[in-house]
C-alpha cells in the first residue's frame, strides 16, 4: 500500500524545498502544509525538535530537512545506485549546505560597508572555490551533459538547482562564470515533472 | 576482496573522529592518516573540496565529514537496519550538528562578557532543550537501557557518543542534568570495540 507523506513547513522553499523537489521529480503525491510565522509558537510542541521541517509518513514523524531529502530519496530511488554513488551524492548535498552558509550572515548585515565586503568575499574566493570542484566533478561525468552522479537524476542534482535561489540571495548571478553549470542547472529544471513543480509552486520571498 | 580505507585528518578528534569510531565498532582495518599542520598546504589540492577529513576507498576520494559517516555505516550494516531507522538515525546525526554549531563561535569569542552570555543559553538553553529530547527518544526504545535507535549499536549512538566532546568544549557538563544520556555514554564506553579504540587511539586536545 502506498504511504501517505505529510510534509508541514513554512510557507518558504527554506528548507523544506528539497524534499519538496523529491517528492516532484519522482511523481509521488503528499500534502505540502505551509504555516505561517503567526501560527507556529502553538506548533512547536508537536515536532520531534521543535522545528521545521518536519516529514510524517504514515503519521510518525521525522525531523531534519537533509535526513527527511535522503529518506525519501533512498524510498523514490533517487539516492544513487550504487553504495559508492549514495556516498558521492551525500558529499555534494552536504558540500551545497557549505556553499550556502555564509547567506543568512549577508542577509542580516546591516552596515553596508560591511555587507559590501562580504558580498565580494563570498562572489571572488567562497563561491568559485566549491563551484570549480563541482564543475570538475560534473564533467568528469559523461562529459558534463548529464548529471553530478551517476547516469540519472539524484538528490545532488535536485539539491544543487535547488540550491542556487538561496544563493542569489547573495549575489546576482552565481553561475556566471560557470556555464557548463548553468547549462546543468536549466537541464534539470526543465524536466518536465520538475518544470511542473517550478510553475506551480508558491511564489515565496525565501 | 576487501576495499583499501585510508582516512585522511588532522591529528585531532574533531570531524575525523565519527569515521574512526565506525571503524573500530565493525572492526575493520583503515589507514589512520593524521598530517601535521605544516603539511596542509601540500594535500589542500588532492581533496575534492580543500578540506578535510577525507576518506579513500581503494584511491577513490569521498568527502564531507557526515558523508563519509554515513557511507561507512551502511557498508558495516550500522545505519539502522529498516529504511525508517535509518531515517531515525539520519535525524539523530543532523541533530548532533544543530546542537554543536555554538560551539566554534563562542570559542572564538575574544569578548569575556559576550563569551559568558553565549556560553549562559548554550548551557542553560540550547543544549539542555536539544538534550531532553535526545533523552526521550532514548528511554523510548527499551526503556533507555540500549541504544538510540533499534535493538543494535548505529552511527546514531556513535554521533550522540563523539559529539558530547565537542559540546563539551563550550559548556561544561553537557549531560548533568541527563542521567539517562550519561549512563547511555558510559555504556557504549565501555562496549569492547569502542573501549579498544578509546585507549589506544591517540591523545589530543580537540
Amino acid at each position: 500500500m502506498a504511504h501517505s507523506y505529510k510534509l508541514r513547513y513554512f510557507n518558504l522553499q527554506g528548507r523544506a524545498e528539497l524534499a519538496r523537489l523529491v517528492f516532484a521529480a519522482a511523481g509521488v503525491e503528499y500534502e505540502d502544509v505551509r504555516y505561517e510565522f503567526a501560527d507556529w509558537p502553538k506548533l512547536k510542541a508537536s515536532t520531534p525538535f521543535g522545528q521545521i521541517p518536519v516529514l510524517e509518513v504514515d503519521g510518525k514523524p521525522m525531523a531534519q530537512s537533509n535526513a527527511i531529502a535522503r529518506y525519501l530519496a533512498r524510498e523514490f530511488g533517487l539516492a544513487g545506485k550504487t553504495a559508492w554513488d549514495q556516498g558521492q551524492v551525500d558529499m555534494l548535498v552536504e558540500t551545497m549546505m557549505d556553499i550556502g552558509a555564509p547567506v543568512p550572515k549577508i542577509r542580516q548585515c546591516t552596515d553596508e560597508d560591511e555587507k559590501a565586503k562580504l558580498k565580494k568575499s563570498f562572489a571572488e574566493e567562497h563561491l568559485p572555490h566549491y563551484m570549480e570542484a563541482i564543475q570538475k566533478i560534473l564533467e568528469e561525468n559523461r562529459e558534463g551533459k548529464g548529471f553530478l552522479v551517476g547516469d540519472e537524476i539524484t538528490l545532488a542534482d535536485l539539491a544543487f538547482m535547488g540550491g542556487q535561489d538561496w544563493l542569489k540571495l547573495a549575489m546576482d548571478n552565481p553561475l556566471e562564470k560557470y556555464p557548463k553549470l548553468q547549462k546543468f542547472v536549466d537541464r534539470i529544471a526543465a524536466i518536465p515533472k520538475i518544470a511542473e513543480w517550478l510553475k506551480k509552486r508558491p511564489e515565496t520571498e525565501l | 576482496m576487501a576495499p583499501k580505507y585510508k582516512l585522511v585528518y588532522y591529528d585531532s578528534k574533531g570531524r575525523g573522529e565519527l569515521a574512526r569510531l565506525l571503524f573500530a565498532a565493525a572492526e575493520v582495518e583503515y589507514e589512520d592518516y593524521r598530517f601535521k599542520e605544516e603539511d596542509w598546504p601540500k594535500l589542500k589540492g588532492d581533496t575534492p573540496f580543500g578540506q578535510v577529513p577525507v576518506l579513500e576507498v581503494d584511491g577513490k576520494p569521498l568527502a564531507q565529514s557526515n558523508a563519509i559517516a554515513r557511507y561507512l555505516a551502511r557498508e558495516f550494516g550500522l545505519a539502522g537496519k529498516t529504511a525508517w531507522d535509518q531515517a531515525q538515525v539520519d535525524m539523530i546525526v543532523e541533530t548532533m550538528q544543530d546542537m554543536g554549531n555554538p560551539v566554534i563561535p563562542i570559542w572564538l569569542c575574544k569578548n569575556e562578557e559576550e563569551k559568558a552570555k553565549l556560553t549562559k543559553t548554550y548551557e542553560e538553553e540550547t543544549l539542555p532543550r536539544f538534550m531532553e529530547e535526545i533523552q526521550k527518544i532514548l528511554v523510548a526504545n527499551n526503556e533507555g537501557k540500549g541504544f538510540l535507535v533499534g535493538d543494535t549499536m548505529t552511527l546514531a549512538d556513535l554521533a550522540l557518543f563523539a559529539s558530547i566532546d565537542w559540546f563539551a568544549v563550550a559548556a561544561k557538563d553537557p549531560l548533568g542534568k541527563f542521567p539517562k544520556l550519561q549512563e547511555f555514554k558510559d555504556r557504549i564506553a565501555s562496549c569492547p570495540k569502542i573501549a579498544a579504540w578509546l585507549e589506544k587511539r591517540p591523545k589530543t586536545e580537540f
